[in-house]
């Protein structure tokens, strides 16, 4: 068998996922970093993206939707601080497109306004993207 | 002697009276659990947050961020008090509120203006009685509090040190010590205290070369909020468990009362029927007597 790595996604309110697996591929702020064993350590800062993990001689791949966090990489041990994290398969659909079209409204509403009178739009903007990548991610469940 | 009817009135009141308080210290300790659960499933974040803040403060040594600075002058300081939404929890609330309104006594008479976040219904209700109108007030969190309201609490603070507008931030919450305990705590948030940067070196010992990436001063930058927003969510939940513990206590004493009183009321209340017993006896033994007699 080949070597592995114990990955554990952690975000504030939960445990998300720990396996041993062969590969990390995570999204961070300057692209895509793959993690596989003897990795040197590593500390980086993630960007809001689809996070994927292979084992078994990279027939099973799992993914995740991770809203942004921290990875850290040390003796084949793969940690990552997830603001928020969801497996694929427990992503809620129907709960993620209704959230995603609240988002969309209020974006919009405000975009009507004069430049003076918008609130922060950042919040808004992560939460819309937060949908978008769990929907994404939703579709690749197999 | 009190009339057996009013007696009889007042055993049945503290009867139900205690139902509710039984059924609400139940409650209670169901909800300890799952509330001292999500402390539990909180831990291994905060740890590996720790683990990673240490790592990187070893490579940005002298660091300097903005969250790290400590201002030199005071002028304004922010203070966030954590109280529940529910009374009967005995002196749960009114001990976070006594602390913040000491540091608030204590920030002015040194020439500071103070701000204040309220969480909690208690906190909102009795500052805007007192006249302090929190800049900032969350309702319906202590029951259930969750990430992104603590981040929701940080954003009001962060940028607002960072301009320059805050000069020290404090957060007052009750630390669940155990199932029958309760510390009120007043931590500071704002400025990150050095030692927190400085604990994890010292039991170091073997330090692998990390790498970062983007560099080690900006995983720092994006760390740093994120810690806070982490010890935020740590007092929340830590205020959610000790509440529950705080009404548990309060509510079993209230129960403990209530059977006393019933014994007590119980035992007047035969008296009462005895007495009214022997007086119709001696009443109708002397009626009797009198018809004898004529």
């Amino acid at each position: 068998m080949a070597r592995t790595l114990l990955c554990e996604i952690v975000t504030p309110e939960k445990i998300v996922y720990t396996n041993e697996v062969e590969m990390v591929i995570a999204p961070t702020l300057d692209g895509e970093v793959g993690i596989l064993p003897l990795h040197a350590p590593l500390v980086t800062v993630l960007r809001p993206g689809e996070l994927r993990v292979r084992y078994n001689d990279g027939k099973d791949v799992e993914w995740f939707a991770v809203a942004g966090g921290y990875l850290q990489v040390h003796q084949d041990k793969v940690i990552v601080l997830a603001d928020a994290a969801e497996h694929a398969s427990r992503v809620d659909v129907d709960r993620a497109r209704q959230a995603k079209e609240l988002a969309e409204q209020r974006m919009a509403e405000m975009k009507q306004k004069p430049l003076m009178e918008r609130e922060d739009m950042t919040e808004c903007e992560e939460d819309l993207k937060w949908c978008e990548i769990q929907l994404q991610v939703a579709e690749k469940r197999s | 002697m009190a009339n057996l009817r009013d007696i009889k009135q007042r055993i049945t009141s503290v009867q139900s009276t205690s139902q509710i308080t039984r059924t609400m210290e139940m409650v209670a300790t169901a909800k300890i659990k799952r509330a001292q659960e999500k402390i539990e499933s909180a831990r291994p974040y905060s740890f590996a947050m720790m683990e990673v803040l240490g790592n990187v403060a070893r490579y940005v040594q002298g660091a300097s961020h903005p969250l790290l600075e400590e201002h030199e002058e005071r002028k304004r300081v922010m203070v966030v008090t954590i109280t529940s939404d529910r009374g009967l929890c005995g002196a749960f609330n009114s001990n976070i509120l006594r602390i913040t309104e000491d540091v608030i006594r204590s920030e002015r008479n040194a020439g500071v203006e103070t701000d204040v976040i309220a969480v909690g219904k208690k906190a909102i209700g009795y500052l805007r009685y007192r006249g302090i109108e929190p800049v900032m007030s969350y309702r319906d969190v202590s029951d259930k509090p969750t990430f992104s309201e603590a981040r929701a609490i940080a954003a009001h603070i962060i940028p607002r040190y960072e301009a320059g507008e805050l000069d020290a931030a404090y957060i007052v919450f009750n630390r669940f010590k155990n199932v029958a305990e309760q510390k009120p705590e007043t931590y500071q948030l704002l400025p990150i205290e050095q030692r927190v940067m400085e604990a994890e070196e010292e039991k170091g010992g073997m330090h692998a070369e990390y790498l970062f990436e983007p560099t080690a001063a900006e995983v720092l930058e994006h760390l740093l909020p994120t810690y806070v927003e982490t010890l935020v969510y740590r007092a929340l939940m830590e205020s959610a468990a000790a509440e529950q513990g705080a009404r548990r206590t309060a509510m079993k004493s209230a129960t403990d009362n209530a059977s006393e009183m019933i014994t007590t009321l119980t035992r007047s209340y035969n008296r009462a029927r005895q007495a009214a017993i022997t007086t119709e006896i001696a009443e109708i033994v002397g009626g009797a007597a009198a018809l004898e007699e004529a």
